[in-house]
């Protein structure tokens, strides 16, 4: 996979990952590679290990063995202050549902994140509504998730993922609940962003035409890697 | 009664199959309906007896009738926390229940059948709880009193099987929602509804009869029974109910000023969820807010009446033993810790409810890196704000008592300022966030990320 | 029952009014982009064709300045069975002629690793997937170009779809294919 050359030092690199939940094995040595601005599908069936294998890359969940290296770092040997503050500002993540705060209307939502790392509530709300309008979801603004639509939803999380302008987006089924209209509009504004930012992505996701949109395929069986495709 | 049998079996399964919350749920639910059940057998006993007795225990206290009623009254005040706290038992797991009952409904269960097997999976630990005390309480009563009349042995089996109906009932009742729909409250997006008709209606009638108490001495009205302690109890109650509303009201207004303006992000969440339902937390806090005023207020008068008794005995106009008031007082001061331990367990639990169902979202946000101390300042917060100005209102209710009691005793005394009445809201306030950290270990547990795993 | 022909877009496409040949050619590829492009021979046998079933006439010849060229418009006839082409529902294809299967088959009936093949084939189709999507996503992409690339995925995906299933159930089609 990594060419010698050294042009293309990966952002982010797993080796060889294990991780059991209880008695069940969900990574059994599976190893990745991230470049710089790449968008990454993993698929694989239900129970495939491509969640677990989504959080260890995040520093969600540390691996029971095997490596993560971010940007020259080993996350599953960083604290947990770290991590927390590594997610915070230099990931994203959007997951099917839940990442939103029901309480907090849609602007404050993607606000939070700039909240959390000391910007004016002014600010970071200009900030949001700016990310808000990326996505088309401008007027949704005072909205609470609960009086949102899924799609609408879906792109208030994503908005909230990429307003640090992180270095990756990890998407866990950013789409698993959307019809296939609303999953296209969903990805194209995911795509579009992330191609203009340079934004690296990681998409967990078992249907085939969400996972086209990425550059390369990794599919995951049994907890390892057993096919890689390359876009041309 | 084979349906009956049937939907028994089910509630037995469906509890049977649940997770720890549900054990939870039961082993409070056995302690509350245990200490109702106690509390009540205990008036039963004491009202039971008739005219003058020596009583071997307590000072002499529950020697004359008269005295008898006075504690079998205190004692009926004190069923009103440990009846709150069997309500905040059935709210434990409350969310999983409602769904797991409109699944039943979805399943084809009648809305009476769904009652039912309701009833039955509180029923039956109200009636542990009321067998256990019954069952410490008839030996320990059979050792102080040789023959307890018939009217006694009435009362004791009226309470023991009052209580596993009642809580049965209660639960009927805090599930006639879902019972309604199918679907259940899946996704709820209640409104965030003021206090009902109910509440006003009672509040106003209090108030009308606190000013025609205020006035009745003025137009030297003839009263044949003193309305002191009646007063009393109303202005407690009163204030308590003006508590009530005034932590909901202020809830959303402090909800909706520092949503709109902090910067702070643990301030943010959790003004927007109190501003999102602020009469959850009204609720909630009731019953803290009615123990400050009564505690408040008992603390005051305390104060005052010891050292007026203190002033009487030095005088030499002391009629009985000093330890025949202390006991009294002594013994309300225990009955109102004990509502406060009560409440506070509620508090607590609510606490502890409301993560175990959002704990899915708080999850969400950990891997976000939302940092875990920005959740747990908003999980206290969403506690500490609401209460300051309520548990204010509350501390001056209860020294108002105080004070008007150090007014009425000052004819006869010097009286002190009754400033212990200002020291337990403070002990209160500071208590109740200590029962809302208690949840701060769950919350730990809750964010993490193997709860991301489960919708 | 009207099979879809080249025919029947020709004549859809001069509902719009009279054009040459080199016109359609370049219009039907934009209207569809992702199919098969028409090449210009196929266009005109096909207009000849039109003329002689009386669907089409021709209008008359211009040179501009260029060589010159024949303009064709439809007539009512044309207009006609056009019209009933257009209502007649497209037959739920009732053979399919599955390669995939067939290799899949094939390859077990000579020892060959049928697996192999899969993968191999869901990386191809993968790719292709790929390929469309950045089509799709392109900006500027308009509706027209989005409809037939999605047209297209969804065939693919029904392809993947089913070989990722087949995958998984090899071991008993092998034993299936084996024991017959």
């Amino acid at each position: 996979m990594s060419d010698k050359g050294g042009e293309t030092v990966p952002l982010l690199a797993a080796r060889d990952l294990v991780k059991a939940h209880g008695r069940t094995e969900a990574l059994r040595g599976a190893s990745v590679e991230l470049r710089d601005g790449e968008l990454l599908a993993v698929t694989g069936a239900s129970g495939s290990g491509k969640s677990t294998l989504l959080h260890c890359l995040a520093g969600i969940v540390r691996p029971d063995a095997g490596s993560v290296t971010y940007a020259g770092q080993r996350l599953d040997e960083l604290p947990e202050k770290r991590l927390s503050e590594l997610r915070r500002t230099e990931f994203g993540v959007v997951f099917q549902f839940g990442q939103l705060i029901p309480e907090l209307t849609a602007l404050d939502n993607v606000a939070l994140p700039l909240l959390l790392a000391g910007a004016a509530r002014t600010e970071a709300q200009g900030e949001a509504g700016e990310w808000l309008e990326r996505f088309g979801v401008r007027g949704q603004g005072e909205l609470r998730p609960g009086e949102m639509s899924g799609g609408q939803a879906q792109r208030v999380a994503l908005a909230r993922a990429l307003v640090t302008a992180p270095r990756i987006v990890f998407a866990d089924e950013p789409t698993g609940a959307l019809d296939s209209l609303t999953t296209e509009q969903v990805m194209t504004a995911l795509v579009r962003t992330v191609r203009e930012a340079g934004t690296a992505v990681v998409l967990v996701t078992h249907d085939d035409q969400v996972a086209a949109y990425a550059d390369r395929e990794i599919r995951l069986t049994d907890g390892a890697v057993a096919a890689q495709g390359v876009a041309a | 009664m084979s349906a009956l049998f049937a939907d028994l079996r089910l509630a037995w399964l469906l509890t049977r199959g649940s997770d720890r919350r549900e054990w939870w749920r039961v082993g409070l639910t056995v302690v509350g309906a245990a200490l109702a059940t106690g509390v009540g057998l205990g008036v039963v006993a004491l009202l039971s007896l008739d005219g003058w007795y020596s009583v071997s225990f307590g000072s002499g206290l529950f020697d004359s009738p008269s005295d008898r009623q006075n504690v079998g009254l205190a004692l009926g005040l004190l069923l009103i926390p440990v009846l709150g706290f069997l309500g905040q038992c059935a709210r434990i797991g409350a969310v999983h229940r409602d769904r797991r009952l409109a699944a039943l409904r979805l399943a084809g269960a009648e809305p009476w059948q769904v009652r039912r097997i309701a009833a039955l999976e509180s029923g039956p630990a109200c009636l542990a709880g009321s067998v256990l005390a019954t069952a410490v309480f008839v030996p320990v009563l059979l050792h102080a009193w040789s023959s307890p009349t018939a009217v006694a042995w009435a009362g004791i089996v009226l309470v023991a099987v009052a209580v596993p109906v009642l809580g049965a009932a209660v639960g009927m009742v805090s599930l006639r929602r879902v019972v309604a729909d199918p679907l259940g409250r899946i996704r709820r997006t209640r409104p965030a509804r003021g206090p009902g008709r109910l509440f006003r209606t009672v509040t106003w009638l209090l108030v009308a009869t606190e000013l025609f108490i205020a006035v009745t001495p003025v137009f030297g009205s003839p009263v044949s029974f003193d309305l002191g302690p009646v007063a009393v109890i109303l202005l407690a109650v009163l204030a308590g109910l003006t508590a009530i509303w005034l932590s909901g009201a202020s809830s959303r207004q402090l909800g909706e000023g520092f949503a709109a303006g902090t910067g702070r992000p643990a301030l943010l969440i959790a003004a927007e969820r109190l501003r999102e339902d602020p009469w959850a937390t009204a609720r909630t806090h009731a019953a803290v807010l009615l123990v400050t005023v009564v505690g408040s207020g008992f603390a005051g008068v305390r104060q005052v009446l010891l050292a007026h008794l203190a002033e009487m005995r030095r005088e030499g106009s002391l009629g009985t033993d000093m330890a025949y008031y202390t006991t009294g007082i002594d013994l309300t001061g225990a009955a109102i810790l004990i509502a406060l331990a009560l409440v506070l367990t509620g508090l607590a639990v609510g606490t502890a409810e409301s993560l175990a169902t959002r704990r899915r979202g708080l999850a969400a946000q950990a891997a976000a890196g939302v940092p875990h101390s920005v959740l747990a300042r908003a999980l206290l917060l969403e506690t500490a704000l609401p209460l300051t100005p309520a548990i204010a209102v509350a501390g001056l209710g209860g020294l108002a008592i105080s004070v008007w009691y150090g007014s009425a005793a000052s004819a006869h005394t010097a009286v002190p300022v009754p400033y212990a009445a200002l020291l337990v809201p403070g002990a209160v306030y500071a208590a109740c966030l200590l029962a809302a950290a208690t949840s701060l270990p769950l919350l730990r547990r809750s964010v993490r990320p193997a709860e991301l795993r489960y919708a | 029952m009207m099979a879809m022909s080249t025919r029947h877009i020709l004549l859809g496409l001069l509902a719009s009014g009279p054009s040459h040949g080199y016109d359609l050619k370049r219009r039907h590829d934009e209207r569809f982009p992702q199919a098969r492009p028409l090449a210009y021979g196929q266009v005109y046998t096909t207009l000849q064709r039109l003329v002689r079933d009386g669907l089409a006439e021709v209008e008359g010849t211009d040179s501009d300045g260029g060589p010159e060229r024949t303009k064709y418009r439809w007539t009512e006839e044309g207009e006609r069975e056009l019209a009933e082409w257009a209502r007649e529902i497209a037959p739920p294809a009732p053979f399919v002629t599955n390669e995939i299967f067939a290799k899949v088959v094939v390859s077990i009936l000579s020892g060959g690793d049928a697996d192999a093949y899969l993968r191999a084939q869901r990386a191809a189709h993968m790719e292709r997937m790929r390929e469309l999507t950045a089509v799709k996503t392109a900006r500027g992409a308009d509706l027209a170009t989005v409809l037939s690339a999605d047209y297209a995925l969804n065939h693919l995906d029904a392809d993947l779809r089913w070989m990722t299933t087949t995958g998984v159930r090899l071991t008993t089609l092998i034993a299936e294919v084996d024991a017959a």
